[in-house]
């Protein structure tokens, strides 16, 4: 109680005034572009870090659900006349209900067979978009037609890439916020009943079912908003963008950034494609990169079980005491 | 009032619970019995955490076995954990409040119910508290004030004593005793510790291999040969 408004909920705010603000007049076009990607993967990689840090459970599926937002928003652009957000937020709600209906048989599973359920589902997903391609305007259910991609509308105050740099991050702080909200409500006292034991949660009254699918639901929701909010940054999205072992990827960012807070997420965000584009301008194979994820992870694993953020956050922190 | 009826729990070839069968209307009732006799598996059928093989049980008229785990907390059936169950990092007060997000009271109401619970147990000073910080005394209280929050109608208790020392365990045995006339709940009380059982239940039942061997006040069942024989090995 009373913590909406906590430090670091404060300096979250001011960071993303001075994203919003400083870093266009700061970061030419090819910069703000990535870090359009980067806030869009942190959205997602926020839903990966609630689910394991709220119920301790794997899910390797977030790239797929990305997909999943992704074809719905593309689907609903050519198919409908409906604004940029209504759309973002429709597919975001589906893929948030197709994220619950996956996680449904995998909630009597843990662990190793949870993460490998959801590998499953993120490989399903992987033949579904090879097979099918993501809608570019064609005719039909599917709107896959052979040619150059139509237009993917963007809303009409955020048609530039610098404003809809502006849109995402917007989307990005909204979605920090949702998670930050349902922490400090019953959904996250009941998430921490679960996760001390599910006896204790049901002695708790905790229907432990309804708050393990809200949280599968809620990290969908955050897929599906990253996947539509991606559809409008590219203009199109490729099939080969959402490999099932992508989806491990990720996970494995969330953790290295940190799962217990919003700033983690960034973290995961910005490793995933601020540094192989950073890379890429030093000339440096993108592969790099990957050696120093599994470094990263390494030393999450050995050192850092809250991540990066932990550190950052434990800094700021230094001296304090949470009693 | 409290009613099982032939509860029979079975734990693949052993019969953890064998036919108990006992009317309890006393306001504070003591549940004894050696390792392994069954205990904690009542209590567990009260909470619906174990699979009955046969059998019903009922509080004031309720039949706790048609209802879900969750749903028979919702309806007023709060317990405490043998191992106590809390979250490192959620504060006390949050602990109660869990308890009380499925009542659909008001904010005011949960504030309320969480000050007068944490101050009958004499921990409103660590209201804030996260988990992780806590005592052991502070652990067991934080546990017995989440039992006391959203109206609880049967309270179970397992091993509250475990762990505590002689004065922690006289501040117990005083909040055990106010409970039933603060907040009408009924008290069904497992512990090894026969004095705290002997001071605050008005009468105990006795298990021994699963069976109720004895059954009336606490202090004729205290006496009783065949319990003495079960529970003090003489």
């Amino acid at each position: 109680m009373g913590r909406i408004f906590s430090y670091a909920t404060l300096t979250g705010l001011g960071l993303l005034i001075l994203a919003l603000i400083a870093l266009p007049l700061m970061l030419g076009a090819l910069w703000i572009k990535v870090l359009t990607s980067a806030a869009i993967f942190a959205l997602a990689a926020a839903g990966v870090a609630l689910v394991y840090a709220q119920l301790g459970l794997i899910n390797l599926a977030q790239i797929a659900l990305i997909g999943v937002g992704g074809w719905i928003a593309l689907r609903l652009n050519y198919a409908t006349d409906l604004p940029v957000t209504l759309l973002v937020l429709i597919a975001g709600t589906l893929t948030g209900v197709i994220g619950a209906i996956f996680a449904l048989p995998a909630l009597r599973m843990r662990g190793l067979y949870l993460a490998l359920v959801t590998l499953m589902v993120a490989a399903l997903f992987q033949i579904f978009f090879n097979a099918f391609q993501f809608p570019n305007g064609g005719e039909g259910f599917w709107g896959v037609a052979q040619k150059s991609a139509s237009e993917v509308r963007r809303p009409g105050f955020a048609e530039s890439d610098v404003g809809y740099y502006r849109y995402t991050l917007i989307f990005m702080a909204i979605g920090f916020g949702v998670i930050g909200l349902h922490k400090i409500t019953a959904p996250g006292r009941a998430w921490a009943m679960i996760r001390q034991s599910e006896a204790n949660a049901m002695a708790t009254g905790v229907n432990v079912t309804l708050y393990k699918l809200w949280a599968f639901a809620l990290s969908g929701l955050l897929a599906g908003t990253a996947g539509a909010l991606l559809a409008g940054a590219l203009g199109q999205l490729d099939a080969r963008s959402f490999l099932a072992g992508e989806g491990i990827l990720l996970f494995a960012l969330a953790v290295v950034g940190g799962v217990f807070s919003w700033v983690g997420a960034i973290v995961a965000g910005l490793l995933y494609k601020l540094l192989p584009a950073l890379f890429n301008d030093l000339g440096l194979s993108a592969d790099v990169a990957m050696i120093i994820f599994g470094a990263a992870l390494m030393h999450a694993i050995m050192t850092a079980p809250q991540g990066i953020a932990g550190q950052i956050l434990g800094a700021f922190n230094r001296g304090g005491s949470d009693d | 009032m409290i009613e099982i009826a032939d509860v029979t729990v079975k734990f693949g070839g052993v019969v953890a619970l064998d036919n108990v069968t006992l009317e309890i209307a006393d306001d504070v009732v003591g549940l004894i019995g050696p390792n392994g006799a069954g205990k904690t598996t009542l209590v567990n059928a009260f909470s619906g955490f174990v699979r009955q093989a046969g059998g019903r049980i009922s509080v004031h008229g309720t039949s706790l076995s048609d209802l879900a785990p969750h749903e028979r907390a919702r309806w007023g059936l709060a317990r405490s954990f043998q191992k106590v169950q809390i979250v490192p990092d959620l504060s006390v007060a949050d602990h109660l409040l869990a308890m009380l997000d499925s009542k659909g009271l008001s904010r005011a109401q949960c504030k309320e119910a969480v000050h007068h619970a944490l101050d009958f147990v004499g921990i409103q000073n660590i209201s804030s508290k996260m988990g992780r910080s806590l005592n052991p005394y502070q652990r067991r209280m934080t546990e017995i004030a989440k039992c006391l929050v959203g109206a609880p109608r049967l309270i179970l208790l397992d091993e509250p004593g475990g762990g505590l020392s002689q004065a922690e365990m006289q501040h117990l045995r005083r909040v055990i005793r106010g409970i039933h006339p603060e907040y009408g709940a009924q008290i069904l009380l497992v512990d090894h510790d026969v004095d705290l059982i002997r001071d605050v239940c008005a009468s105990t039942a006795v298990l021994d291999f699963g069976k109720l061997i004895a059954f009336g006040n606490t202090n004729a069942v205290l006496e009783d040969e065949v319990v003495k024989t079960a529970y003090l090995g003489r």
